[in-house]
């Protein structure tokens, strides 16, 4: 006797959008079913992995995470040359880092124009991640809007406190937004209303629901993810039904695990390995909630997710 | 239109003066307008002279009616019907006759001598047996201490007061020489967490001769029932309770005599409807139990008590009934409100919802009754709100928006001077802000507005109800978000508790034929406005009625009735309590209600929200 597997039934399915332009635009979303669950549905678009590129150098690296990017750090452009042509990224994920009121706090006009530079000097979609500053973040990526106009960006994060003026821009000059929330279905649901009564158009909208590394509570972002596929893909919860970003590698990298010497903890292993599984693992995590877009750091952890995406979709 | 809102005369317009809607119809009695024709009006309306406002400009002097369906309606303070029929339009109790359970007596006894020397409370009970067909009654020791003399002093012609005791028996509470039966009275009370609200009543003719709302003394020992609770266990702290309770009582008291120039020793009877918090604290009994699990009170049906050994000043016969109490969290107010719109006596499945700071709510009919209760904060009374007041005269109560200039038109109780905004108010103001786009769906205020009415206050945003000169209190009248957050964590507790309670039973909302509103935060409560910032399911309209003071209401009526009486202590025992606290899915519906209407905005298809308003 046959044995018949329990399937779920879905009613609804994730929106299909793309990102950047031309020929080297990238689609993503339209799942008909729960992540990797293809044989309920399909998954048309593979999870996309964006890599890290910083507006200045970054100071408080491991070391692990530095060595793939020698020489370009301090050069965006240059950074985000070597992440196409040496790892084959599919996006660039640009943190505006240097705008941080609590740093460097450079203005929205040198911000724009470093974001100019890197848009044009690069074909693949460009994300361009803000300081969750609300004040700051709204001069500096209205400002970017504006500049970059025609180079479909994705910018963001918008949240609740600032989503309104960069929505406009964004609208006015037809880039894609990304709406953050902190962990919590309701309020993805209630920003994403909000942005559709502004007049953003569904297609332009992907959610990030803030994540966090393993062993920083990512228990908590998955069962958030989950709940919001299930809502999208078997209610037909259409506020719910866009693609999910997760800004990880920051999370993972700046965790105590990934810092301490192997020398003082041998017992963790060694340092290099574990940053790299610590942020695969993370992402992969991730990936089995519902993520569409991994924003990635380390070549090698890329590496291990390209694989294990494709052991999975195989 | 813009000569109306100049002069302060209010016309509905839904859609801002754009022609669509046809809510701004009036009717030219005289003079010319120059208007252009909609398919808003109907060739019958056009012809006996209906206009559109927003489409017409003046081209002469005019006479102007404004049509009753555009006219905000004027608040009046009580609604409450102050005869009562069984007959009245309110869904109401039916079937019960009119037959206080404090009953006066006259007798004309024949005096004692030699040869009949009868002691006196004999001779009494002989008189009420012949003369009135009383058996077995008990009597209060009290009434013996000075009855001899009332007797005499009566010339053997006294009047006896009759009260039903706590078994199924009568005992007579009072003895009065002459005939005093034109002078009999009661109080009915229904004693909120945030305000106190009583009733002088006629006991002959059915009469409400007085009627007094006043803040609860218990409130400067915090606002809730909980934070009472905590009160009451420092030490004094119950008896402090109780007093404050009592001294708002002897003053509403007070005023009430004085009001309906009744003497304080004609009244007889007393019956109070309140939470189980505070039906505990008025009787100086520990609440401490309340709210430790598994949530038990002292006593459901409370025996009845000699008001005065409470510290209230009402004559030593007047006896105190409470009604009975359900649990926790669930108390006499509820069933008072179930006995007074009469629920318990028909099959319509009801949907009850009592809005105050303990919010409650109820569903069943004649066969079975589950309830629930959640702490919905004092916003609906006004309080946690800038400027929130008891729905008393000078509340801004009426209000709409042009959604041209965002000038706000605003009605008050009584038509004064504003002094500040009534829970009914509240909900008038933030459905008006969110259809106008002045407000967003999480409650913001929408900061791109060019009114010189939207400012930062003290670090929040608000919006300018009225202008200090306008006002009584020479202060402008604000609305800030943090009053918008208030409002939307209440109504999110109110909506959360009908939604998991009617889940409880397996019933979804849409199954509720009617659903009765009770609760005194305002004269009236407009449906459509309480809908649209989901604080009421979305169901058709004709399925809602607002009755007010559902607790004062079945209060009065056990005040008025024997058999109703009975019926309280029937419903109690009727009732299933759900504990909402110990419930996943409230909470889980609590934080998807935080938002207006409701995060899921498919669960009201009803309330639209225009797009793209906001830039």
């Amino acid at each position: 006797m046959d044995l018949e597997a329990t399937k779920i039934s879905y009613s609804g399915n994730i929106r299909e959008i793309t990102l950047g332009k031309d020929d080297k635009a990238v689609t993503i979303g339209g799942e008909t079913s729960y992540p990797f669950h293809i044989f309920e549905g399909k998954m048309p678009n593979l999870p996309s992995i964006a890599m890290e590129v910083y507006d200045s150098p970054p100071d408080d690296w491991p070391e692990a995470a530095l060595e793939p990017f020698v020489g370009v750090t301090d050069d965006p452009v240059s950074w985000a040359k070597k992440c196409i042509n040496d790892y084959g990224a599919e996006m660039i994920c640009l943190q505006l880092l240097s705008t941080d009121p609590n740093g460097l706090d450079r203005g929205a006009d040198e911000a724009a124009e470093t974001v100019k530079k890197v848009a044009d000097a690069i074909d693949i979609p460009l994300i361009v991640w803000g300081t969750a500053n609300h004040d700051k973040d709204t001069e500096v990526l209205k400002k970017v809007c504006e500049v970059c106009q025609g180079k479909s960006l994705i910018v963001g994060p918008l949240e609740e406190g600032d989503y309104k003026k960069i929505a406009a821009s964004a609208i006015g000059y037809k880039h894609t937004v990304i709406a953050s929330t902190p962990i919590d279905i309701n309020l993805a649901k209630q920003l994403n209303i909000l942005l559709d009564n502004l007049g953003v158009p569904e297609e332009k909208i992907i959610m990030d629901p803030t994540v966090s590394s393993i062993g920083y509570g990512i228990e908590y972002c998955y069962s958030v993810m989950e709940r919001i596929r299930i809502a999208a893909l078997t209610q037909q919860d259409d506020k719910l039904q866009m693609p999910i970003i997760c800004n990880i590698a920051r999370e993972s990298w700046k965790t105590k695990e990934v810092k301490i010497p192997t020398e003082e903890e041998p017992t963790l292993g060694d340092i290099k390995k574990r940053g790299i599984l610590m942020e695969a693992i993370s992402a992969i995590t991730l990936l089995l909630a519902g993520g569409d877009i991994m924003v990635m750091r380390h070549p090698e952890a890329i590496k291990l997710v390209r694989e294990m995406i494709a052991e999975l979709t195989a | 239109m813009e000569t109306a809102i100049a002069a302060g005369v209010h016309i509905n317009a839904s859609c801002g003066g754009a022609g669509v809607c046809g809510t701004c119809k009036v009717l030219i009695k005289k003079g010319e307008v120059e208007s252009t024709r909609t398919s808003r009006i109907t060739d019958k309306e056009y012809e006996s002279g209906i206009r559109q406002a927003c489409q017409c400009r003046i081209a002469s002097d005019l006479i102007v009616d404004i049509l009753p369906e555009s006219r905000m309606e004027k608040a009046v303070l009580s609604r409450e019907n102050k005869e009562i029929s069984s007959q009245a339009p309110m869904p109401l109790a039916d079937g019960w006759k009119f037959s206080p359970p404090a009953k006066k007596y006259f007798v004309e006894l024949p005096g004692p001598m030699l040869e009949d020397n009868t002691d006196d409370l004999t001779r009494m009970l002989m008189g009420l047996r012949q003369q009135h067909s009383l058996d077995d009654l008990s009597v209060d020791y009290e009434v013996m201490s000075n009855l001899s003399q009332i007797l005499r002093d009566g010339d053997w012609q006294v009047t006896v007061t009759t009260l039903p005791d706590n078994t199924s028996g009568v005992k007579i509470i009072n003895v009065e020489p002459g005939d005093t039966r034109a002078r009999h009275y009661s109080l009915a009370f229904d004693i909120g967490t945030t305000a106190v609200r009583g009733q002088l009543l006629d006991l002959n003719r059915g009469k409400v001769l007085a009627q007094i709302i006043e803040y609860n003394k218990q409130i400067s020992y915090g606002e809730d029932v909980i934070s009472r609770i905590v009160q009451s266990q420092k030490a004094g702290g119950l008896k402090k309770l109780q007093r404050a309770v009592t001294d708002t009582i002897n003053g509403m008291i007070a005023g009430m005599v004085e009001q309906a120039k009744v003497g304080i020793e004609d009244i007889s009877h007393m019956v109070v409807a309140a939470n189980s918090v505070m039906v505990q604290l008025l009787l100086g009994l520990d609440p401490k139990y309340l709210r430790l699990s598994p949530y038990v009170l002292t006593v459901n049906n409370v025996p009845l008590v000699k008001a005065s050994s409470l510290g209230i000043k009402l004559r030593d016969y007047v006896n105190l009934y409470a009604l009975p109490l359900v649990a926790s969290y669930v108390g006499g107010d509820i069933v008072a409100g179930i006995l007074g719109t009469g629920i318990y006596q028909r099959k319509t499945v009801t949907l009850y919802i009592d809005i105050g700071t303990n919010g409650e709510m109820v569903i069943g009919n004649s066969d079975w009754m589950v309830t629930a209760a959640c702490s919905a904060g004092p916003t609906f009374e006004g309080g946690g709100i800038k400027h929130g007041m008891i729905a008393t005269s000078g509340a801004i109560e009426g209000f709409d928006i042009n959604h041209q200039d965002f000038e706000p038109v605003i009605n008050i109780i009584n038509g004064e001077k504003p002094k500040g905004i009534c829970g009914s108010g509240l909900i008038n103001i933030v459905a008006a802000l969110l259809k106008s786009g002045v407000i967003t769906q999480n409650g913001k205020f929408n900061t791109n507005l060019s009114t010189k009415r939207l400012r930062k206050g003290d670090d929040v945003y608000e919006y300018v109800l009225a202008w200090a000169a306008e006002t009584q209190i020479e202060k402008d009248i604000v609305i800030t978000e943090v009053d918008i957050d208030n409002l939307i964590r209440s109504k999110a507790a109110m909506y959360a508790g009908c939604q998991t309670l009617v889940k409880s039973v397996g019933t979804s909302c849409s199954d509720m034929e009617q659903v009765i509103i009770a609760g005194t935060f305002g004269c009236n409560i407009n449906i459509e406005n309480a809908i649209t910032i989901g604080l009421l399911p979305d169901l058709p309209r004709d399925r809602f009625v607002f009755i007010g003071n559902g607790s004062l209401l079945g209060a009065r009526l056990t005040s008025f009735s024997d058999d109703l009486l009975r019926d309280g202590q029937k419903i109690a025992g009727m009732m299933t309590n759900i504990e909402l606290s110990e419930n996943a899915d409230f909470m889980d519906n609590y934080m998807a209600s935080l938002f207006l209407p409701h995060t899921n905005t498919e669960i009201f298809p009803s309330v639209r929200i225009e797009k793209g308003r906001i830039n």
